[in-house]
């Protein structure tokens, strides 16, 4: 598949612009890149740049507005629509972008929450055939993950080109899933992340968002803690994702994608995390410089400071992955029987579960949970964590003892047949943090 | 004398950064003693087996850990990665960059004389524990510290940018032509360590235009004409390798493993000032490196048109370029011949670094001699998968210690 001039439409959003450096860059494609206002594309030019760190291929980065939308269209090879999750609008942009598509063109929304199938339907009929989703995660040129989901309309061979120019050209980490409420990633790691924050308010007493934080910080496998990440992302669109899955799946982890009220409160105040100053941490800049970080109170409803909390199970993991000794590491976490280390392992085991589970539902093999994790999230994946608890049980035992209520919802014995070995190594994943 | 053959190693995965995981030394060596001694088939049991018999030793090659993890005696630390290396005979060895090269050199020679029949040589460097200028102050200790690098920052991009100088300066070369090859040579290094499971910048972006553009944000200069597309990594790693005698191989049964066939080492002179004015009468840039390569070759009995592929020392593209004509693959002077007709890409009949070298795999200093060795053994045993040139048969290795001071060669090949 020859690609050598895209459209990227919404190129002022954060992935719009990140996109658009990786057709630039990988790619070497020519992009034209729309945005409402001219000026602000302008102005996004060098941080496309800079989210490849190539300054080399703003030559390549045309600046248009919507008035130009047909003439851009009808020069691309692809046209990639990065535009606000919402149907009106995405419907209306494909619209446009119908009337001036080449015959020959391929057209992809990257979307992470809205059905493919549905904005297949705003194309023509004959159109529909080279329309795919491509949902890649922020920022991509540190997480390679790419959900490539094709419909009932889609021509097989050029789904195949298509994947494999992402794959080989874009150097994305390619995974096929159906056209599912969320996809594959988003629903595995939201549905933790989510149950994070209930259990943050289960715990309040203990501490509450602090106190899941450091149950479940890097050591578990992660580069950051769940909430720190929900913090990170943006309440308001953790809540878009989860009500999303929480409407429109109805597995057995159902109930995990409630929102809880605490943070329904917090968006309502625009405490929308790091990018709005607050949410469930807060950083308070002082005039002299210094930072103080603080976290939200479920209890009192206050910022305070965050409580160092210091678990002997915790404390003697990280002890032990600091020195490369993770067998020791693991054998303590399932060993200590205190109530922080129950509440990890239970995550952990559940994470590995629904990944699992979900990757029989929404993807073509197992191993998909694996890239999706690894690439997507820089989590340990389900298959290297089976691994690694391996190494000190069996793991179907562990699942049983530790987490009867989904053992009896799930077949063990089918999700945990003929498992492959993951093809990442977990050990880069557990490390010695926070 | 007995044949030194190699059963194979490990490498880590030069793209983690140790320091972020949380990690210390011995969590590297662990990782690195686990996967290289799986590879080559041997476990812990054995090695206490050898060891009653004295058949067995470790060799550590180290750059500067006294700077960047606060650690000497590192020799001793394989004790605390397996009590199965108590009593095992162990020293650290160090010639800065070629630190992995000289543990190397002193295991095969233990192997030879029939000291030992199990060689474990285990190379690594700790870079990310510092930033990157603190980093460049420790690693201005590979040159005469006082004269050349106090005060200085970045030292090296500057010694190797001056290597730059003297080469367009030797050879009259056309400025733009140079400076053209140097930034193919980085491509072709980013290129191939596309190919590279455990390179460093298998995920990074790298184009011609990009590597061209010195002097701007993305790619600013580093040392005189030299920018960051022009440089090898900073790197964590560890690299593993298991050397052993005739008489091991035959009692094991192990077949089709290859030998080291020959190896150079010289020493140029410290000084860079002093290096220049000494190879004013020589055709060559940088004649001990060209020594070291023709004394490898004499030991071999081999000549250039045997070795397949070369794994070389670019710490920098001039030192690269400067390798070409060293290995005898060019005339002294027109290197840029081999670059431009492609001769030294991944496809090109000669290819260099197909592992992505120093500036496309990593350079965690101590490891980079021990990490090329394991890269011959790939790819003559035809296990570089995704990097394997294919039909590689014999195969050079070139690591240099400060600025091209210690030159170390070595040639692996099948039997």
């Amino acid at each position: 598949m020859n690609i050598k001039k895209v459209t990227v439409i919404g190129v002022t959003g954060t992935m719009g612009a990140n996109v658009t450096g990786i057709f630039a860059s990988f790619g070497n494609a020519e992009v034209y890149c729309v945005g409402r206002d001219i000026e602000k594309v302008k102005a996004t030019i060098p941080r496309i740049a800079s989210s490849v760190k190539a300054g080399s291929i703003a030559a390549r980065l045309i600046p248009a507005d919507y008035s130009m939308l047909d003439e851009c269209v009808s020069k691309s090879d692809l046209v990639f629509e990065s535009v606000t999750e919402n149907i009106d609008v995405k419907s209306e942009i494909a619209k446009q972008v119908s009337d001036s598509l080449r015959g020959d063109a391929i057209s992809c929304t990257g979307t992470s929450g809205l059905s493919i199938t549905s904005l297949a339907e705003c194309y023509p009929e004959e159109q529909r055939t080279r329309f795919f989703g491509v949902h890649m995660f922020n920022p991509p040129y540190s997480l390679p993950l790419c959900e490539f989901m094709r419909t009932e309309y889609s021509d097989d061979s050029i789904a195949a080109e298509l994947k494999s120019y992402l794959s080989d050209r874009l150097l994305r980490t390619v995974v096929e899933v159906k056209d599912a409420p969320a996809f594959l990633g988003n629903r595995i790691g939201f549905q933790m992340i989510n149950e994070a924050l209930q259990y943050a308010e289960r715990y309040k007493d203990n501490g509450g968002i602090d106190y899941i934080d450091a149950i479940l910080g890097s050591f578990t496998g992660r580069t950051m803690p769940p909430l720190t990440t929900s913090d990170f992302v943006g309440l308001d669109i953790h809540k878009a994702i989860v009500d999303n899955l929480r409407s429109n799946t109805s597995d057995y982890a159902n109930d995990t994608f409630a929102l809880p009220d605490y943070v329904q409160a917090l968006i309502s105040e625009n405490k929308l995390g790091r990018k709005s100053g607050a949410g469930l941490y807060q950083t308070v800049k002082y005039s002299n410089g210094l930072k103080r970080r603080t976290v939200y109170d479920i209890s009192t409803g206050i910022y305070r400071d965050i409580i160092p909390h210091a678990f002997p199970f915790a404390n003697q993991m990280k002890k032990n992955i600091a020195e490369g000794d993770y067998t020791e590491a693991f054998r303590q976490l399932v060993s200590n029987r205190s109530l922080e280390a129950e509440i990890c392992i239970g995550f952990l085991l559940r994470y590995m579960v629904y990944s699992l589970y979900c990757a029989k539902e929404v993807a073509f093999t197992c191993e998909a949970a694996d890239d999706v994790m690894a690439a997507g999230f820089s989590w340990c994946p389900p298959l290297a964590m089976y691994k690694a608890l391996s190494s000190v049980a069996d793991v179907k035992s562990l699942i049983k003892e530790r987490i009867p209520e989904i053992a009896e919802k799930v077949d063990m014995d089918e999700l945990l047949k003929d498992l492959k070995p993951s093809k990442y190594d977990y050990r880069r994943y557990f490390k010695s943090g926070r | 004398m007995s044949k030194v053959y190699i059963l194979g190693g490990a490498q880590t995965d030069f793209e983690r950064n140790w320091t972020k995981e949380g990690k210390n030394m011995v969590a590297l060596l662990r990782e690195a003693v686990a996967d290289g001694l799986q590879q080559c088939n041997i476990d812990f049991d054995e090695i206490e087996a050898l060891n009653k018999e004295n058949r067995i030793a470790a060799f550590v090659g180290n750059f500067i850990a006294e700077k960047y993890t606060e650690q000497g005696h590192l020799g001793a630390f394989l004790t605390e990665v397996n009590p199965a290396f108590y009593g095992v005979p162990s020293a650290r060895y160090e010639a800065a960059c070629a630190s992995g090269s000289v543990a190397l050199d002193a295991a095969q020679t233990k192997i030879m004389a029939g000291e030992y029949d199990l060689a474990v040589v285990l190379g690594w460097e700790l870079m990310k524990t510092v930033d990157s200028a603190t980093g460049g102050q420790f690693l201005g200790r590979a040159s005469y510290y006082d004269k050349e690098s106090k005060g200085v920052d970045f030292p090296f991009p500057k010694l190797f940018g001056r290597l730059a100088d003297e080469t367009i300066a030797k050879y009259s070369l056309d400025e733009g032509r140079y400076m053209e090859a140097l930034s193919k040579i980085a491509v072709i290094n980013y290129a191939n360590a596309k190919r590279n499971p455990l390179a460093q910048t298998r995920s990074w972006f790298m184009s011609e235009e990009q590597a061209r553009q010195r002097g701007t944000e993305t790619n600013p200069l580093v040392g005189g004409r030299l920018a960051v597309s022009d440089c090898s990594q900073v790197t964590d790693g560890a690299a593993l390798v298991v050397l052993a005698s005739e008489k091991y191989v035959k009692e094991k049964g192990i077949k089709d493993k290859p030998i080291i066939k020959g190896y150079g080492h010289r020493n140029a002179p410290l000084l860079f000032d002093k290096k220049i004015e000494e190879s004013a009468g020589s055709e060559y840039i940088l004649p001990w490196t060209r020594q070291a390569v023709l004394d490898s070759y004499r030991r071999s009995g081999l000549t250039v048109s045997d070795i397949d592929i070369f794994e070389t020392h670019d710490c920098f593209t001039s030192s690269e370029y400067a390798a070409i004509s060293a290995f005898g693959l060019t005339e002294p002077g027109r290197e840029y011949e081999a670059v431009e007709s492609g001769l030294i890409d991944f496809d090109g009949g000669k290819p260099i670094n197909p592992s992505g070298g120093l500036i496309g795999c990593g350079h965690p200093v101590g490891a980079s001699g021990v990490r090329m060795i394991l890269d011959l053994y790939k790819q003559v045993s035809g296990e570089a998968g995704r990097y394997q040139v294919e039909g590689a048969k014999n195969a050079m290795l070139l690591n240099i210690g400060g600025s091209a001071t210690t030159n170390y060669v070595f040639i692996v090949g099948r039997e």
